[in-house]
């Protein structure tokens, strides 16, 4: 009985969410959109802009998702609902990864459906490009994952920092590792063991993240 | 089946700069308990226990039956639960509400829940920014009562409320009690509301349950005797006699155990009982807590 109140409660953040997510698929596409305009400025405007995309909604989405439940004094109306803790922990977390897999996915898929229908642009970037769409992914989990065990919105503004300053720095390595961009002008992808360390390492990241965050949130003693 | 809706036997929770000391509390089925208690006295704690919303450090805690937090899904269902400080969301209007709780509680009253939007002068399509605090009080009430609740938790339900605003959600609170099975935990530092409605009174002041019992009981057992004392006279301490205060010839002894025989032993030490005065609820817990602390602080 009680798996259909955490399913009301992740629908319940769908539809609270949903315009939220709209702006971020459209800036998405938008991003998407000048990719398609010839000339290297609209390739590269646009290639930053989706990231800025994607960096900006895993920002966002535990924001408004979690810390604005408890800033605007929503959660003792939540929990004074038939559910548990835990319970209330497993519905947001799996609102919150939902709310941002779910454009992130689309935008994921729109952007390597692009370039693979992309006769003039090199196969070879798939697996950067792969390994640079994971980087949100992971920064989003660290900022939701800060933002649930926390509860606060300054650690989770400290995650925020911490997350997005990391992307260029990262970038930059990950773009200056020989076996990587060796790579880039091949017309196949070429997925190489450093690539897959690399993806194989932010999937991990994401793993931890979360596992912690619901180890962290099932030894709670206190919610409101 | 037990009796008691409610069960608190030697609850203990510490906080850096509070500690809810062991408490005990029993409200049984179909009454209206009040918890009165200063601003910061454990009302609210006590309540977050009662809901599993915070872990007692000790003691255990039964509602309608079920071990708390431990069995907080299965109460839950039967709680209805309001706090001053619990807000809906802003920008969904009263209908979404009703229709998400709706969407949980098989037991929601669809037309009970129109009615209380015509008593309350609230419309659906309101959205929750838009209303006044008594408008967004009476719309978490709606929410609320409309579940059909077995037991009502409220805490502050009343605060900063206008009088008519007050009156209408405590005569919808004593109409919820024509059912006789339901309970109500009603705390509150507004003494006014609480005699409106309830049957049994606790006070509780830094953390320790210092009195409870049935309100006719309080107003039955605390007077107060003024008295006129002859210079040269020392009242005596009757049993019963919390405080006396005493400014030159005349004093008042504050009485938390009544018994007509008081008056004839202070006039028998030469003093004269110039009047007995019954007490207000207020009076009876100001004077309850100024004892409470002094033992305290004798201690």
């Amino acid at each position: 009985m009680n798996s259909r109140v955490i399913q009301t409660l992740i629908l319940k953040d769908w539809r609270l969410h949903r315009t939220q997510i709209l702006i971020s698929l459209l800036a998405g596409v938008v991003s998407l959109a000048l990719l398609q305009v010839k000339g290297e400025t609209a390739f590269l405007v646009g290639s930053v802009w989706f990231f800025i995309a994607l960096i900006v909604l895993g920002c966002m989405v535990p924001v408004s998702n979690v810390i604005n439940e408890r800033k605007k004094q929503n959660l003792a109306f939540l929990m004074s609902l038939p559910i548990s803790a835990l319970q209330y922990a497993i519905s947001k977390m799996a609102s919150t990864l939902g709310l941002f897999l779910m454009p992130w996915g689309v935008l994921v898929i729109a952007a390597s459906t692009f370039v693979l229908s992309r006769g003039d642009i090199p196969k070879g970037i798939v697996p950067l490009m792969f390994i640079l769409f994971g980087l949100p992914l992971v920064g989003f989990c660290l900022v939701a994952g800060a933002a649930l065990v926390s509860e606060s919105e300054g650690w989770t503004v400290a995650a925020t920092i911490v997350s997005n300053s990391s992307y260029g720095l990262i970038w930059y390595f990950i773009i200056r590792n020989p076996a990587i961009n060796g790579d880039l002008k091949s017309p196949v992808a070429v997925w190489s063991p450093p690539v897959l360390t690399i993806l194989a390492e932010e999937a991990a990241a994401v793993a931890l993240i979360l596992g912690l965050t619901l180890y962290v949130q099932s030894r709670k003693r206190e919610f409101v | 089946m037990s009796d008691l809706a409610i069960e608190f036997d030697g609850v203990g929770k510490t906080y850096p700069f509070f500690t809810l000391d062991h408490i005990h509390l029993r409200v049984p089925h179909g009454q209206i308990m009040g918890l009165i208690g200063p601003n910061g006295a454990g009302k609210s704690t006590t309540i977050r226990i009662l809901m599993g919303l915070v872990q007692q450090d000790c003691g255990e805690v039964r509602v309608l039956g079920r071990r708390m937090p431990a069995e907080q899904i299965a109460a839950k269902w039967d709680i209805g639960f309001a706090s001053e400080d619990m807000r809906l969301y802003e920008g969904m209007t009263i209908a979404w509400h009703m229709d998400f709780i709706r969407s949980i509680y098989p037991n929601w009253d669809a037309p009970y829940a129109q009615l209380l939007l015509k008593r309350f002068g609230l419309r659906a399509e309101q959205k929750i920014k838009g209303l006044s605090h008594g408008q967004r009080v009476k719309a978490t009430l709606l929410l609320v009562l409309a579940r059909r609740p077995r037991l009502l938790v409220l805490d502050e339900p009343t605060t900063g409320l206008d009088p008519v605003a007050r009156h209408e959600v405590l005569k919808e609170l004593t109409a919820v009690m024509t059912d006789e099975g339901r309970s109500i935990l009603f705390s509150s530092h507004n003494t006014q509301d609480v005699e409106q409605i309830s049957d049994q009174i606790t006070f509780i002041d830094r953390g320790r349950i210092i009195d409870s019992m049935d309100k006719e009981g309080y107003l039955d057992r605390w007077r107060r005797l003024r008295l006129e004392v002859p210079l040269g006279i020392a009242l005596p301490a009757l049993p019963g006699i919390i405080a006396i205060r005493q400014d030159g010839r005349l004093a008042v002894a504050t009485a938390n155990a009544f018994a007509p025989d008081m008056a004839n032993a202070y006039e028998s030490t030469g003093a004269r009982v110039r009047s007995i005065e019954t007490m207000t609820l207020e009076e009876i817990f100001v004077a309850n807590v100024e004892h409470s602390r002094e033992q305290e602080v004798g201690a």
